[in-house]
Parts: C-alpha cells; structure tokens; sequence
C-alpha cells in the first residue's frame, strides 16, 4: 500500500475559513448590538468546541497508554485534532476580555446574602490575575502536548523508528492525571463558576464525558469523510468503524450516565447551595429542553447505536456522530445559557453564528495542520497490524 | 497446523508484551496440567483449609452471638449507627467487581490476557458478594425477617421504601450476583464435562456429569454457548457499574457532609476495581506457583493487572482530590470540617494509612521493576486492600461521629464481635475459595485452548496477542 502526502482539502479548508469569518464576523456585529448576548453565544460555543479538541488529545494518550494497536490507521486525525488548541488560545481572548460580563465573581454584579459570603470566600480562587493564570496553564498543557504527540509521530513517518512510538505510550500514561486535572478545573473555571454559590464533584467527569463523546463523533465523521476523499489509501476497514462505533454507544451511555449521577443526587437531597442549579433547569421553558437531553443524547442514540450494521456502515455512522455534535451543543446550552436567561431559553442569531464561526475556524485550522503529510502514520510499527484489524 | 511457541526468553522488542502462554502445550498437556490440581490436591491444600475453617468458625461464633445478645454486641450506637456492618459490606462488594470486569467487559474490549484469569477472578467475585450479603442480612436485627426486603404483596400491607436506596442495593446485589453465577456456571459448562470424562471413579463422574449438562462439544451446543455467553457478557458489563454507584448511592444520597457529595458514582466504582484487582492479585501470585498454573497465568497477566490497579487508584486518588478542593471551595463550614477532622481528628491514622495504600503506595506501579517484581505487587496489592478498607471506615465514621451538632458528637469503637465477623468473613471466604480450587479447574481450560490455537495459527503476525514465535524461526535469529 502507497499512502502519499496529502495534498488535497483545498476547497474544504476554503468552506470552513469562509465559515468561520462569517460567522466570527457576524457574531462581532451582533457583539456591537448585544455585546452582552453575543459574548454568551460566544462561551457557549469556546466551551463546546475547546472541550472536543482536550477530548481528542485524551482519547490518544488513552489510545497510547493502552498500546492500542487497531487505532493507529486512524491515529494522524486524531493527532491533528488537539493541535487546534493552540488556535483556541487566541479564541479564548474573548472569553477572558468579556469575564466581567460573564461571571459573578469577576464582574459589578451585586450579591446578597449567602451569594456574597460565597464569593468572598473564594476570592483567593476566583479572580481575573489567577483565573487567567490557571487557563495559561491549562492551554499550555494542551498545547505543549498536544504537539509532541504530532511531532513524534511525524518524525516517525520518516525514520521508522519504534523508539518514537515507547516515548509515545509513556507519556501518552505519564500525561493523563494532567490533563484529567486541566479538563477538570477548566470545567469548575468556565462553567462551574457561573453560579454564585453552586458546587458539584463531579462537574469536571460530565464536561469530560460530554466533550468525549463529542470528540468521537468528530473522529468517526473525519474518518467517513477522509475514506470518501481517499485519504488514506484505503486503509480504514468496516473493522475500525465498528470499533469507533462501540466507543460512541459506551461513551453516550457514559455521559448518561454521569449527568443522571449529578441530577439525582442533587435532586434527593435538595439543599439550597447546589438545587437551584437544577431549580431553575427544571422549571418553564428550561424543562423541554432537559427532557430533550434525557431522550436525544442518550435513549434514541444509545437504541440506534446498538445497531450492529450501522455501527459498520460509515455511511449511517456518521450521522448518528453528527447528531451526537448536535445534542453536545444543546447540552453545553443548557448548561450555560439558564445563567443569562433564568426563564426561557432565548436563542439569539449569534448562538448559531459563533458556533458555526469557532467551528469553522477549528475545522480550517484542523485540516491546514493535516495537509503536506501522510494522513495515515506510514512510520508506526503496529500500522501493518492495524490495517489487518477484523476481530470476530 | 502445529508450531512452536517460544518458551523463556523475554520479548527483544519493547513494544511487545511478553507472553500469554509459555512453551508449547497442546491440548492434552494443557488439559492434564489444569485438571492436575483438582485429581490430585497440592500440598499444604489441607492445612490451609483447616485454617480458613477455623476462620469460619470465628464467624459463625460472631453471628451467634449477635443473634443471642443483638445488635447491642457491635460498637455502633446513635450517632455511629452505621459501621462495620455498612463497612465490610462495601469492602467485599467492591471486591467483587474485577470478576464481571475480567469477564465481561475486557471480553468486549476484546483483551485477550483476560482468558486465563476470568474463571478465578469470577469465583472471587461470587464469594466476595457472598461475604457482603452477609452483612445487611445481619444488621437487619432478626434476619428471619429479611424476606421483607422484597416487595411482594402481602396480608401485612407492608412495602419496601422505595425511595431508599438501600432497597435498590438488594435488587443491584442480588442481580449482580445472579448474573455472575450464570456466567461463571456457563464458562464452567465445557470444563465440567471435561471433568466428566476424564475423572475416575464413578460417583465423581456422575456428580460431574450432572453439572455438565450433558455437554457434548457439538458445534451446534458451542454455537449458543457463544451466543448465549455474549449476551451475558452485555448484560454483565452494565451491572458492574449499577451496583457499586448504588452503594455510592447508600451515602450520597444523604445531606451528611462527606457523604453527600456528586462524584460519588464513578469514584465508588473506580474504588471498587481498584480493590477488586488488588484481592486478584493477593490471591492469583501465590495460587498459580502453588497449582502449577504459571505456565497459563505469565508474568505479563500480572503485570497488565498492576496497570489496571495504576489507573484506577489515580482515579481515587482523583476523587479524593477533587472531594477536598470542593470542601474547600463551597465555603461550607461544615464540609470543611469533614474533611479538616479526617486528617488531624482522633481517626487520622486511619485516614493517612488510607492516603498511603491508595494514593502514594500505587505509584510505584509508574515503573517496571515494580511491576514484575511478585513480592512487591503481592505485598502492594494487601496494602492496597487494606487501604480500600480504611477508605470506607474513614467515609462512613468519621462523617457520622462528628456532624453538625457538637453535642451529639461521639467516638466509634468496634468490639470483639465486630472485629470476629470481619476477620470470620475472610475465613468463609478463603474456605470457599479453597473449595473452589479443590473441585474445580481455576482456569477456563476451553478458553486457554482456545486462545492457544489462535496465537499458533496467527504466528507473531496476529501481533497484540500472538507472541507464538515459531521455534524455528527464533533458533535460526539466535
């Protein structure tokens, strides 16, 4: 088998650019109306779309820590993916520039009561100098190993050389309490901190599982699309997609299962710093929105994905892992909007525009990193093992 | 087609893990070598047994008088009124979670070094279950009455609660415990009959024969046993989740701090497997020197287990953790005291003896010359064990000794009863243990053979498994 460096995507790059600057562009001039509104759409989106790409790194060193062999054929995506964090690095500018409007312990808002002792108590943690300084830490995390997965894996393309791959699976072992630990606290950052007085253990395990699922679903549509292409030569088997499907039905009964966790624990024993979280998800127009989670992102993906000849079919597979996108996003809504618009959910023209911009630039950026190489680790010792994966 | 496998050397290539079977058996040989210790009992297999039914006995006298005396006997009073009975229960059911984890889900992940350990790790887990039920049926007072746990309708008009879920723990345990059973009992099936048709003596022959189902090996009979051994292998994987997030549930559910707290779910289960590979572990190291079975259960099965026991003590360590950051950040006072008085109270050897088993002692997991070292792993994983103990005495008493009102704070102390129960139940369940591995093939001999073939049909190409290295092949590099 031949794979040659490639070279192609020019016009799908083109699409997402013209994408993500109509979009960025239009949420800029929603911004300049509603800079309130449109800086709200905008964590929705960063959030969503920055938790796929840390997603995706912790699904390689996961791949790497467990010396996976039948993952290498589609490895060089999933390589690719987390590099974008250096991208979000920039994007995240907003988000630290707009924090006075978005998080109560950041901005004028005036607290009462229990609220107020709260957020003086955690004053030491939530404040702009060392908020800014923690998100440095978690991008640089990120970042740094994001890019010596890739390097590695680049230079191996080259030499052969299996050395790259045992440097690959210690750290890929040796890195994953960090990035459990920057998942984690950017959660309880970015998400957690909106509420005044609200706390959850678990917090940081349902962005990760939500952010996971999600970044499968990313991967398996990648792989569907580069098969089309022929990106990689041929080298993706029904095999893997079956494979990558089992992860997206064990992964979406995850993320079920970490929310219904958080819910019901929170809802039995009703005490007043963690229920009104809830309270207010559960009340009004809020409500639909939560039984929708309940039945879309979990029952009628987890039923439809038992499905043993879809899971085969990259053809079906990929829209079911597109709707997983889907119902990510409404589940990052859900968690975040209820803190701008306690009553109703109120969509505004720049949810859609700063999900389709932040998206657009990732996947630009995504594909600009996988041109001029093999898309497919031609160096990797196992990718001959891989190519023959058929488990019975 | 028959070819070599390559015996000693350690794999030249690091990225290949060593082997899965050593030598070359065929099937007859492995079939002799795994039967060997139930047609001819080891050494020392009697004084042992003797041992764990002296153990046995010390439970028995513990119930008795319990039921003589009442609850009374234990140390738990009001504001402790939860103890070792809550606290072994946990300990023995977490226990027994790597069983259905081995079988079940590594079958789905497709782990093949899973085959030679599934039978032993599944056998623990019956008994473990069995050790915890023990508990709850103890501390309901009048055990005659147990069956009131159930619903069912009756002329009393009493229901269960439903909303407590200590109802659910009966239905998650018992469940689990039935699903084990037939997915123990069905891998079991092949070997049974094996059993029937070699072993002398009539009477052995016929019990054997029974539990074999009359089994005949035809490709019909294998072709749903497959099947029906897939379905349970689903079925299981989701129960080992269920059970211990139920357990969680028993605290969490609660509004005591330290017990009510939302990552409760995944890091009881996490606990739970963590433990559970520990009690693995203890009892796999010496049971494959002293049964012969080191040629099936290698260096490499122990060593991917030592992994396992890495990854999910970092989960815990994870769990305690983020427990302690948040305590921290809710600016509750009395969630800070939990976790304030856990370390520097009148329980804080026990707690730091817990932050040593399961945070500090696992990292040495980090290198190879701890994974590979038998002594060190054996001595590790009772550590760990007894660590995973104290974690459940630290999360039950230290929360209910001293809540929110100062004046009904009080101290815990087990009494002799309690501390014969705990060390009776590891006598009734080494005893059964040792009955297990006395009757019974401690390996799925079917499954090894199974596996033996595909690594000789696949040769070093099969590649994640297949270390069979034809001995031609290697005589030739060397």
């Amino acid at each position: 088998m031949k794979i040659s460096p490639w070279q192609g995507g020019g016009r799908a790059i083109g699409i997402a650019t013209a994408v993500a600057v109509a979009g960025l562009g239009l949420t800029a001039l929603g911004a300049a109306f509603d800079p309130r509104r449109a800086l709200w759409a905008y964590l929705v989106a960063f959030t969503d779309w920055v938790g796929i790409a840390v997603a995706a790194l912790i699904l390689l060193m996961s791949f790497h820590a467990a010396n996976a062999r039948w993952p290498v054929a589609v490895r060089r995506v999933l390589e690719v993916i987390p590099l974008s964090t250096a991208l979000f690095l920039v994007l995240f500018l907003p988000v630290l520039l707009g924090a006075r409007e978005l998080f109560p312990w950041a901005g004028p808002q005036q607290l009462a009561g229990e609220a107020q002792r709260a957020m003086e108590h955690r004053k030491s943690w939530l404040n702009l100098p060392f908020f800014t300084v923690r998100a440095a830490f978690y991008f640089a995390v990120w970042i740094g190993f994001s890019h010596l997965f890739h390097r590695w894996s680049v230079e191996q393309d080259r030499s052969g050389a299996p050395g790259l791959s045992l440097k690959a699976h210690r750290l890929g072992a040796g890195g994953l309490p960090l990035l459990a630990l920057t998942l984690t606290f950017a959660a309880f950052d970015w998400w957690m901190s909106l509420t005044p007085q609200f706390y959850s253990t678990i917090f940081g395990v349902y962005y990760f599982a939500g952010s996971f699922d999600a970044a499968i679903a990313v991967l398996i549509i990648a792989a569907a699309w580069g098969r089309r292409e022929g990106i990689f030569g041929g080298a993706l088997t029904t095999a893997h997609f079956h494979s990558l499907g089992k992860l997206l039905l064990a992964f979406t009964a995850f993320w079920a299962y970490i929310a219904f966790s958080q819910f019901l624990l929170i809802w039995i024993a009703n005490i007043p710093e963690e229920v009104p979280w809830y309270q207010v998800r559960n009340r009004g127009a809020w409500l639909p929105v939560g039984v929708f989670l309940a039945l879309f992102h979990f029952v009628v993906p987890f039923f439809v994905l038992l499905s043993r000849r879809i899971k085969r079919e990259p053809e079906k597979l990929q829209w079911v892992a597109a709707w997983i996108l889907v119902v990510h996003f409404v589940d990052v809504y859900w968690v975040v909007m209820p803190h701008l618009s306690p009553a109703a959910p109120h969509p505004h023209f720049t949810d859609l525009t700063a999900l389709l911009g932040v998206g657009g630039a990732a996947v630009a950026f995504t594909l600009w990193r996988l041109r001029g190489r093999s898309a497919v680790p031609v160096g990797d010792p196992y990718l001959q093992e891989s190519l023959r994966y058929d488990p019975r | 087609m028959s070819v070599e496998i390559r015996t000693l050397a350690p794999p030249v290539d690091p990225l290949e893990p060593g082997p899965l079977i050593l030598g070359a058996p065929d099937d007859g040989e492995l079939n002799r070598e795994l039967l060997e210790h139930v047609y001819h009992p080891r050494r020392g297999w009697a004084l042992l047994f003797l041992v764990a039914a002296g153990g046995t006995g010390l439970l028995v006298l513990g119930i008795t008088v319990t039921l003589l005396v009442g609850i009374g006997a234990w140390g738990n009073n009001i504001p402790v009124a939860w103890a070792f009975g809550i606290i072994n229960f946990v300990w023995w059911i977490g226990i027994g979670h790597a069983g259905t984890l081995i079988s079940a889900i590594l079958l789905l992940f497709q782990q093949k070094w899973r085959t030679s350990i599934n039978r032993f790790a599944e056998a623990m887990t019956l008994f473990a279950v069995m050790q915890a039920g023990l508990f709850p049926l103890i501390h309901v007072g009048r055990p005659w009455f147990a069956y009131w746990l159930f619903p069912y309708p009756a002329t009393l008009g009493v229901w269960p609660n439903f909303k407590s879920p200590l109802i659910w723990d009966v239905f998650a345990v018992s469940t689990y415990f039935t699903v084990s059973l037939l997915f123990w009992y069905l891998g079991l099936i092949p070997d049974l009959a094996a059993l029937r048709d070699t072993a002398r003596g009539v009477w052995r022959r016929r019990v054997y024969g029974v539990f074999a189902l009359g089994w005949r090996g035809s490709a019909r009979a294998w072709r749903h046993y497959r099947i029906a051994y897939l379905l349970l292998a689903g079925l299981a994987t989701p129960l080992v989740l269920s059970v211990h997030t139920i357990v969680s549930f028993d605290f969490a559910v609660a509004q005591l701090p330290g017990w009510h707290t939302t990552i409760f779910p995944p890091y009881f289960v996490a606990g739970a497997v963590f433990s559970g590979f520990a009690m693995v572990l203890t009892l796999i190291i010496p049971a494959r020197k002293l049964l012969g079975l080191e040629r099936v259960i290698t260096l490499r099965h122990v060593e991917t287990m030592t992994k396992v026991l890495l990854a999910t003590g970092l989960m815990v360590a994870y769990g305690y953790l983020v427990e302690h950051f948040i305590a921290w950040y809710s600016g509750n006072p009395y969630e800070q005291y939990v976790f304030i008085n856990r370390a520097t109270g009148p329980y804080a050897p026990v707690y730091w003896l817990m932050i040593f088993c399961n945070v500090v002692l696992p990292q040495i997991f980090w290198f190879k010359q701890a994974r590979t070292s038998l002594v060190v792993i054996w001595v590790a994983s009772v550590l760990i064990n007894v660590g995973m103990w104290c974690e459940r005495f630290i999360i039950i008493v230290t929360s209910l000794h001293r809540d929110f009102l100062p004046s009904s704070w009080s101290i815990y102390k087990p009494t002799w009863v309690d501390w014969s129960i705990l060390f009776g139940t590891i006598g009734f369940f080494s005893f059964l243990f040792l009955l297990f591995v006395r009757f019974l093939p401690a390996v799925a001999i079917t499954e090894v053979k199974e596996l033996r073939h595909e690594l000789a049909a696949h040769g070093p190409a099969a590649g994640h498994d297949a270390v069979g290295v034809p001995l031609a092949e290697e005589e030739s590099q060397s």
